[in-house]
């Protein structure tokens, strides 16, 4: 039988690489990289050139599963789509849909999160959403309220024509490596790179300009660079009269963000702000990187806008190497948001509480009974299982009890719940708390399209057959909502397109026969629309077609070192692994290169606790406490500690204190102490 | 052709060493050396014009052929002095030996392809011209603003 190379998009983070798996006697053998995609030209980290090792793993589920004590017994599907049907059923019967709470998922296609979310809906329930609430709420809510349009607004490639490239709170080296070969790109014809992070990352290795800031401290960071710039005159004051509004509140707040006092908040010298300030405004075309060290804060939403407020004031917005560049975490964070898969949101960003969305979609789904207003966000409705309010949860390849804040609590919560479905390609943590177990096909498993950071929407094809009984999201998904008494007859994943392109207007143009080898850009419109690379250029989505710049305070972050609890915890991610690792961490030649649990500790502060390089250490906060071993090094500063979060005991330690707006848990920065173990 | 590294270039992600395991049937030829926490260099066979192992290699398995250092492995009897001979640790004797084989039959290495920050090439000119540029146009900006 001879080899086949079938296109797919990659499924660990949002770049949207694409690569060829080969396929012979219906297995997948290997991989074949992709030179001409625009966004990776064939390249792939080491993530991506693992990713076939999940596909075969002895761990995948097979078999629906069904609880029985503290066991597991198989079941057959139509025993297992009846439990859950009955399940769901059950529970709304008694106390109302709002008592089953759904979450999606960002590594499901687009079809599926749009399927997942009608499925909710239509129910009744206005409880569904998914995990970009614990990564980029805040862009979404930020950049549609200042910008009108939430992704990036500029491709991954445009940065290479970018002059100043200004990184705050990415590590896109580590975590979406192929964006460095664009700044590299930009770095050869001369542009200036600013970096800010509480670590020296690999990012900061790419720096011209590090700017070493306290965690929690970036809106005072942002508001000091805009303070120096429309001190100095370096704004752009014909774009800002032309297409922004509320320029004069903006720059009557910002006066009390000098240098100095900034310098005294961040920890970083007033030169350097001054120097990044410079370096930014001045550029004929910066652009402004951002990732989770903006978002996960309790002030996100802030944090976003005053990035946006940076990249206003100057003009960058609009033109080639320019733009506000939200990095986004998973492979279809971005299109799970487009899709309405979020608790505010119905498909295409239509607000919830907006009465005429729900007379649309009643109509274009024939739905009586669609929940107006805001649902649970995927924060709430775990708080919510706590205290009872919602009794059954269907999750949908997702891990709350790894990827929540304060594990403890989580696992309590999920516990607690009268019915609990997850439907997942592994037996996670979260899966190990269910009542019913479904088993899913990975990516290369089924077809359908996933959208990437850059708005990218591209159509991945199925390699090979899921593993025994295992079958794909939208599969599942249908047939449940069939046995939920609902129409969900569709023929796959290409007519659940077609029913997207004509209710999502930014998706109206990205049909099936038009995704070709790497996919169109949204916003494209109609039929003939080529796709909308650079947003922003012709105005903004917003009223008058302003932007709409508004002053941001700084506030200090919920926890700070105390007496107590000294040190400040940080969380991120290291190269190797990826998120909550339930794919990683099963991947041989990635978990060999980073197996363990660590903390990166500054050596002074190691030294005064007596701990050596490698010692197992006790972290402790007032949510629990976890082991891991010291990493002792210079890269975080003192006072500051740093874990990644791939490994199940960081997210024991971590706050559910949440932004007011946007409800992100505040991942970067809680309060801790440490000890060795003896 | 050997495969050039920009130094400045490299982001410590490893794909290579994954890349390169995985094409070679679970033995990888490349190693990522973290310089602490400042730089990463990614170290494997440089190919060299006078290569030591080929020098050591008493049974001709190791020989050079044009710019590379090529292997034959049905001569190769494990005894394991290539691995003492090389000055960069990079042939390593798994009962056979084994090392950089630049991937024959691929058109290009495959840590070349794989590499997402461009840190690896195989074009002498443009690597070297590149650092040139670059070393240009930081003096030309004085340091940066």
């Amino acid at each position: 039988m001879p080899k086949v190379l079938v296109p797919t998009v990659c499924p660990y983070c949002a770049a949207g690489c694409g690569f060829f798996i080969a396929v012979e006697k219906e297995r997948a053998t290997g991989i074949e990289y992709m030179p001409a995609h625009p966004a990776s030209e064939g390249a792939l980290c080491s993530k991506g050139n693992a990713a076939l090792e999940v596909l075969y793993h002895e761990d995948r589920l097979i078999h629906p599963l069904k609880r029985k004590g503290d066991s597991w017994t198989r079941i057959s599907w139509e025993e297992a789509l009846d439990l859950v049907a009955r399940g769901i059923h059950g529970a709304m019967k008694e106390r109302g849909p709002d008592v089953v709470g759904f979450l999606s998922s960002s590594k499901c296609t687009n079809e599926e999160n749009y399927l997942i979310q009608k499925l909710a809906r239509s129910l009744g329930s206005a409880n569904i959403d998914n995990c970009a609430r614990l990564c980029h709420a805040p862009s979404v809510v930020g950049l549609n309220r200042t910008l009108g349009a939430a992704g990036m607004t500029n491709p991954i490639a445009d940065l290479a024509n970018s002059k100043c490239i200004f990184v705050i709170g990415s590590n896109l080296a580590e975590n979406h490596p192929v964006i460095s070969r664009w700044i590299h790109k930009a770095k050869d014809a001369g542009a200036v790179v600013i970096v800010a992070d509480p670590r020296l990352t690999h990012t900061s290795w790419m720096a011209d300009v590090l700017l070493q800031l306290k965690p929690g401290t970036d809106v005072a960071l942002l508001n000091g660079m805009a303070h120096v710039i429309i001190k100095e005159g370096l704004q752009d004051d014909l774009y800002i009269s032309k297409c922004t509004s509320g320029y004069e509140a903006l720059a009557e707040d910002l006066k009390d963000y000098t240098p100095e006092k900034v310098s005294e908040i961040t920890g970083v010298p007033a030169g350097e702000i001054i120097r990044a300030a410079r370096s930014f405004a001045i550029s004929p075309a910066s652009a402004v990187v951002y990732s989770m060290g903006i978002t996960q804060h309790t002030t996100g939403t802030d944090n976003v806008q005053a990035v946006a407020n940076l990249a206003l004031i100057c003009g960058h917005v609009g033109r080639p190497g320019t733009g506000v560049l939200p990095l986004r975490g998973q492979n279809n964070v971005q299109g799970a948001c487009d899709m309405g898969a979020l608790a505010e949101f119905y498909p295409g960003y239509r607000r919830a509480d907006d009465p005429e969305t729900i007379r649309f979609f009643s109509r274009a789904w024939n739905s009586t009974g669609l929940p107006a207003g805001r649902g649970l966000t995927a924060t709430e409705m775990i708080c919510a299982a706590a205290s009872g309010e919602v009794k059954a949860m269907y999750i949908v390849g997702e891990d709350p009890a790894n990827s929540d804040p304060s594990s403890n609590f989580t696992r309590d919560a999920l516990e607690n719940l009268d019915f609990l479905v997850v439907q997942d390609i592994f037996m996670t943590a979260t899966a190990q708390l269910a009542d019913v177990v479904l088993p899913a096909a990975a990516w290369a498993e089924k077809e359908g399209t996933y959208t990437s950071t850059e708005r990218r929407v591209q159509w991945s094809h199925k390699a090979i057959e899921p593993p025994g009984d295992a079958r794909s999201d939208l599969d599942i998904v249908c047939n449940l909502a069939q046995r939920l008494g609902l129409d969900f007859s569709y023929a796959g994943a290409a007519d659940v397109l077609a029913e997207i392109n004509s209710l999502v207007p930014a998706y109206g143009g990205i049909t099936r026969e038009r995704l070709g080898d790497f996919g169109l850009v949204w916003p494209c419109p109609t039929a003939e629309h080529p796709g909308t690379p650079i947003l922003h250029s012709q105005g903004f989505k917003l009223k008058d077609g302003r932007a709409s710049l508004g002053p941001v305070k700084y506030r200090p972050a919920a926890e700070d070192a105390s007496w107590e609890y000294p040190l400040v915890l940080t969380t991120g991610r290291v190269t190797v692994h990826h998120n909550a690792g339930s794919m990683t961490r099963r991947s041989p030649s990635l978990i060999e290169r980073e197996p363990d649990l660590f903390v990166e500790i500054n050596m002074a502060d190691a030294a005064k606790l007596r701990i050596a390089d490698g010692d197992e250490v006790t972290i402790t906060t007032p949510r629990g406490e976890t082991t891991a071993n010291a990493r002792l090094t210079d890269s975080v500063k003192r006072g500051v500690v740093f874990m990644p979060f791939h490994f199940p005991g960081t997210n024991i330690l971590t706050a559910d204190v949440t932004d007011p707006e946007a409800r992100i848990p505040e991942f970067k920065v809680s309060a801790c102490r440490i000890a060795r173990r003896n | 052709m050997p495969v050039y590294v920009d130094i400045s270039r490299c982001i410590g992600c490893r794909s290579c060493e994954v890349a390169c395991k995985r094409v070679h049937g679970g033995k990888g030829h490349v190693n990522v050396h973290m310089a602490g926490d400042r730089a990463s260099v990614p170290i494997f066979c440089h190919h060299c014009e006078e290569a030591t192992c080929t020098m050591a290699c008493f049974s001709g398995a190791l020989y050079k052929d044009g710019e590379r250092t090529a292997f034959a492995v049905e001569k190769c009897t494990g005894c394991g002095l290539c691995r003492l001979a090389c000055p960069f640790g990079v042939v390593w004797t798994d009962k056979l030996a084994h090392k950089c084989d630049l991937c024959q039959g691929r058109e290009t290495p495959t840590c070349v392809v794989t590499c997402p920050a461009n840190a690896l090439s195989t074009d002498f000119e443009a690597a070297s011209k590149r650092a040139r540029t670059r070393a240009a146009l930081v003096a030309a900006y004085g340091g940066r603003v």
